[in-house]
């Protein structure tokens, strides 16, 4: 990808310049406006309540302390589990791994059969599941919690496994379905003819070339299911819930003098492993953003 | 998305590739053979009967209950559109309603603007452009569960930026939108274009690198100036991804309900409630389940009709999605 | 090494009929090309006899074997695309050994055939590198190489010189040919380039919105097209189509061309059933090659060539020959006169017509007479 102006000569003289300098300018606003809640976070996180309650909302810590970090991993109080977020954090993994690598094969597969092996309807089976993709998550919480019940699943990490599967395969499904399709059709035919059968010619030749996408599904489906909040909050009972939903209830615990440092220590060590991922392969986020919603 | 791989370029133009069932292999007998020419159809099933069950059955499901007198548990006695017509008795519903088109609104408003300004900006051989955008996007790789409680102190008076700006020494600064009644609705639109606009700049930045350069140049041949090439050239040119952003923005804006939790809680009162916090404080709060199921419908009738028309135009126009 | 036929093959969309009912038998070693535009249904009665399309009605036999309910890998044939359809995740050697991986051969057994293959294709130095490390020119010997590993009873190959550039089609051209010399596979050949089927077959179809127009060895097809779509497909320039009426001077048949008397050419052997023909109106198909300078020399020896006088309207030398439009009793023809020649634009000058090379058409039906 190339600017679209760098097949123009760059401007001259000094009007040129100034104007270079405020775009700089406002873009280095803007990065400001966007970095501000997630500074506030980090710096407020390593400050003692003392420092909070006399320093500036924008001062950098002091006496740099990591006792908030450890207090909220291991001790800070969730309703009246004082545990810490430690517990729920291995939820979310638990809750996460199992969903997102269902969801991409199960996704895989169906790109790899509605494109490859088309067959009447397809394009009908895969428009209405794309539409799950939009699908505003009120119109089905209600019959999921009945269903999950009647599953024997309430409350528990494999109801959750079970909603974010389900409702991440429009995504994993239109991810894989729209980079098969760019894959010629002859691959499939000369493998045939050399007698690869359906499964031969996932595994040995779909498969192979599909590690890009593959990449953007699992780092749109971890970060989806990871930030999930409505259906940790309504599926999941008590010990079984999520990271988010744990912060939720630890932010809003009204009891007892408000530790900000705390909250703000357990907001980053639920926020972290998202934003890890996404500061390491921010490329493929951003594909995966962008996949659903621009044309080719 | 483009393979790398040059050997990889579709079979142009013969008749083969264009043909549905191009790949069907030769039917044999038996039953294995029978398995085998089913395959494809096979491995699709299993999902799309999920899609079935979970999505549309419990669609009907959610139908359904709307039309009975619900209240704690699920009944199954139809008594009529009785929900629906309780609900727009319910003046919270009519806050939820006025919030929506307020917030969304302004919403959708303000994070075209500033996305399509930032990546035009963007645009100008900016150096550390990769630096940048990574810095505009980040909102939307966390949940605003996480970021929600930043925001929430930085828009709290007592401790947040009007305190801040008070301790610089102006003591009469006031920024207090968030426990104002009328005003509540306001701190989610901020929080909520912080969140999506980084966003609208990576579709607009993606598009605006798809457009052909021998049409700037030839613009700039003829003389027009760089905003009039932008302005009158280039975001014609790619008016689609301005649809693609708006269904985008609008259906995120409809289904907004963390932001909501984290940042006000509906509140102060139920002034910032919007129709999904709205639904799960009817069903899951005060038992109104028939209630709360008539207004996820009409939170799905508000989607489709921004989706359905969108997506049929998007497969029927290009093959592609 | 085997026969190939095709009776009465159809193929159907839904209510579209793609192929109307294709007839061709091919004897052992044959090279056959399927000539046509694109959309005649040459690809998909290749794909047909590969097994990756089904066939709606009729029979295909690989060595009298009806093969149109069996597996491709079962029918003994060997695929070259046009875009190569290289495995691009696979070294050239896993490509080319594929189809003996998937038959469960030992990797020894797949690796004598892979450098035999390599060997005979001389691409042995690029067996370690991946599609995407190769020239067009290498990835086409490739698919060749992958198409050659198994030593299929039949060959196809779908339009496999379109990607290349000029020269080296015409270098792929001619290895194609002696492969097909040493070997004697038989062969079923898709092109839409009339000079691949001259070169390659020993019998074109020529075919048209799923119809053979003529099945026929390529020499066979260019001096006595069945149809004026095949004449006009087949040789650059294309046939002159000059209409006329069918009349008699003397004892013997001509066409008259144009009001003028001068505008009589007798035709050299007419055909049987010309005269039903008499006093209606013909299609005389003449190839610009048919049309030359007058030398009487030539002429005096030869009793089917015929002296017109004819003006000229522009000269195209082209190094080997002059393409020259010059005018035939009002009818502009195309002349291929040598560059020797002199003739200037704008002057008449004498030509004579090589009648025994003249075809006739039905102006109706297009079709020969």
């Amino acid at each position: 990808m190339s600017s679209l102006t760098s097949a123009l000569p760059p401007a001259q003289g000094t009007g040129a310049r100034i104007a270079r300098w405020g775009l700089y300018l406002i873009l280095l606003l803007f990065a400001a406006y966007y970095l501000l809640p997630l500074l506030l976070m980090i710096t407020t996180s390593f400050k003692s309540p003392e420092e909070i309650r006399t320093g500036s909302l924008l001062s950098l810590p002091r006496d740099f302390s990591l006792d908030a970090w450890s207090y909220a991993w291991n001790r800070a109080c969730i309703g009246a589990d004082c545990r810490g977020m430690a517990p729920y954090f291995l939820n979310s993994i638990v809750i996460v791994v199992p969903a997102v690598v269902i969801s991409t094969i199960f996704g895989a597969l169906n790109g790899y059969a509605l494109t490859k092996w088309r067959f009447r309807g397809a394009n009908i089976v895969f428009g209405m599941i794309l539409f799950g993709s939009f699908l505003p998550s009120q119109v089905i919480l209600l019959p999921m919690a009945q269903t999950l019940g009647a599953l024997g699943l309430a409350g528990s990490a494999g109801g959750l496994i079970l909603v974010h599967v389900v409702y991440g395969l429009a995504f994993t499904t239109l991810f894989f379905r729209n980079y098969y399709v760019s894959i010629p059709d002859d691959l499939v035919k000369a493998a045939t003819i050399d007698g690869a059968g359906f499964f031969q010619i996932f595994t040995k030749i779909m498969l192979p070339l599909s590690l890009p996408i593959l990449v953007v599904t699992i780092i749109w489906q971890f970060t989806q299911i990871w930030n999930d909040f409505l259906y940790g909050a309504s599926f999941a009972a008590g010990g079984a819930q999520p990271v988010t939903v744990a912060l939720n209830n630890l932010v809003n615990t009204t009891t007892g003098v408000k530790q900000y440092n705390v909250d703000m220590a357990a907001a980053m060590i639920a926020g972290l492993p998202t934003l890890v991922v996404y500061v390491l392969a921010g490329k493929y986020f951003i594909r995966g953003l962008t996949a659903g919603s621009v044309k080719g | 998305m483009t393979m790398q791989t040059p050997s990889l370029r579709p079979a142009a133009g013969e008749d083969a590739g264009a043909v549905p069932g191009s790949a069907t292999p030769q039917k044999a007998g038996g039953l294995r053979a029978v398995a085998q020419r089913h395959l494809s159809k096979l491995v699709v099933a299993p999902s799309f009967a999920a899609i079935l069950l979970f999505v549309y059955g419990f669609i009907a499901w959610t139908v359904y209950i709307s039309f009975t007198n619900s209240k704690m548990l699920p009944s199954y006695d139809l008594v009529g559109a009785e929900a629906f017509s309780k609900l727009w008795r319910i003046e919270r519903w009519y806050v939820a309603i006025e919030n929506l088109l307020i917030f969304g609104g302004l919403f959708i408003g303000i994070s075209l603007v500033i996305g399509i300004l930032l990546a035009v900006l963007l645009d100008q051989r900016i150096r550390g452009e990769g630096a940048l955008r990574t810095i505009y996007l980040y909102p939307m790789a966390l949940s605003f569960i996480v970021t929600g409680t930043a925001w929430k102190w930085i828009l709290n008076p007592g401790i947040g930026i009007q305190q801040f700006v008070r301790d610089l020494g102006f003591p009469a600064f006031t920024f207090d939108w968030i426990v104002q009644q009328d005003t509540a609705v306001y701190t989610l639109v901020i929080a909520a274009v912080w969140q999506s606009s980084g966003f609208v700049m990576a579709l607009f930045l993606a598009a605006l690198r798809g457009v052909d350069q021998e049409i700037i140049k030839a613009a700039y041949l003829d003389g027009a100036s760089l905003p009039r090439i932008y302005w009158g050239i280039v975001l014609p040119s790619i008016r689609p991804v301005f649809m693609s952003a708006f269904v985008i923005l609008a259906h995120l804006a409809v289904k907004s309900y963390d932001l909501v939790v984290a940042l006000t809680g509906g509140g102060p009162g139920y002034a910032s409630d919007l129709p999904a916090t709205f639904m799960y404080e009817m069903t899951f709060r005060r038992n109104q389940i028939a209630i709360g199921s008539a207004s996820a419908l009409m939170m799905l009738a508000t989607v489709v009709a921004i989706i359905v028309p969108y997506l049929y135009s998007e497969l029927k126009g290009g093959k592609r999605v | 090494m085997a026969t190939l036929s095709i009776n009465n093959v159809r193929k159907q969309y839904g209510s579209v009929e793609v192929l109307k009912g294709i007839d061709l038998d091919l004897t052992d070693g044959e090279f056959l090309v399927l000539l046509g535009p694109s959309g005649c249904g040459k690809s998909t009665l290749l794909n047909m006899i590969a097994g990756l399309e089904t066939i709606s009605a009729g029979e295909i036999r690989i060595d009298q074997r009806v093969v149109n309910e069996v597996h491709p890998k079962d029918r003994d044939i060997a695929m070259v695309f046009q875009s190569y359809a290289l495995y691009p995740n696979m070294t050239v050697a896993r490509n080319i050994g594929f189809s003996l991986e998937m038959r469960g051969q030992s990797k020894t057994e797949r690796d004598g055939a892979i450098r035999r293959v390599a060997r005979l294709l001389q691409i042995e130095h690029l067996l370690d590198r991946k599609p995407a490390q190769l020239s067009g020119g290498q990835r086409q010997r490739v698919a060749m190489g992958r198409a050659l590993v198994r030593d299929p009873k039949v060959f196809l190959f779908d339009e496999p010189l379109s990607n290349l550039d000029a020269k080296l089609r015409v270098d792929m051209r001619t290895e194609i040919k002696k492969l097909h010399q040493r070997l004697g596979t038989t062969v079923v050949y898709v092109t839409h380039d009339q000079i691949e089927a001259m070169t390659l077959a020993s019998r074109i179809a020529i075919m048209k919105e799923g119809v053979v127009q003529q099945f026929a060895p390529p020499q066979e097809v260019y001096e006595r097209p069945a149809n004026m779509y095949v004449a006009s497909f087949i040789g650059s320039p294309t046939m002159n189509f000059v209409r006329g009426t069918l009349s008699a001077e003397g004892d013997r048949l001509g066409v008259s061309v144009g009001r003028e008397r001068s505008g009589f050419l007798p035709l050299f052997q007419a055909p049987e059933q010309a005269g039903h023909w008499l006093g209606q109106e013909v299609i005389l198909g003449i190839r610009p090659e048919a049309i030359t300078c007058y030398d009487p020399a030539i002429a005096a020896g030869n009793p089917a060539l015929v002296k017109v006088a004819c003006g000229v309207n522009v000269l195209e030398p082209t190094g080997a020959d002059t393409i020259t439009y010059v005018e035939l009793n009002g009818h502009e023809v195309v002349a291929r006169i040598k560059p020797s020649d002199r003739v200037a634009e704008g002057e008449t000058a004498d030509f004579m017509i090589d009648m025994a090379r003249a075809n006739l058409f039905d102006p109706k039906t297009e079709q020969r007479i």
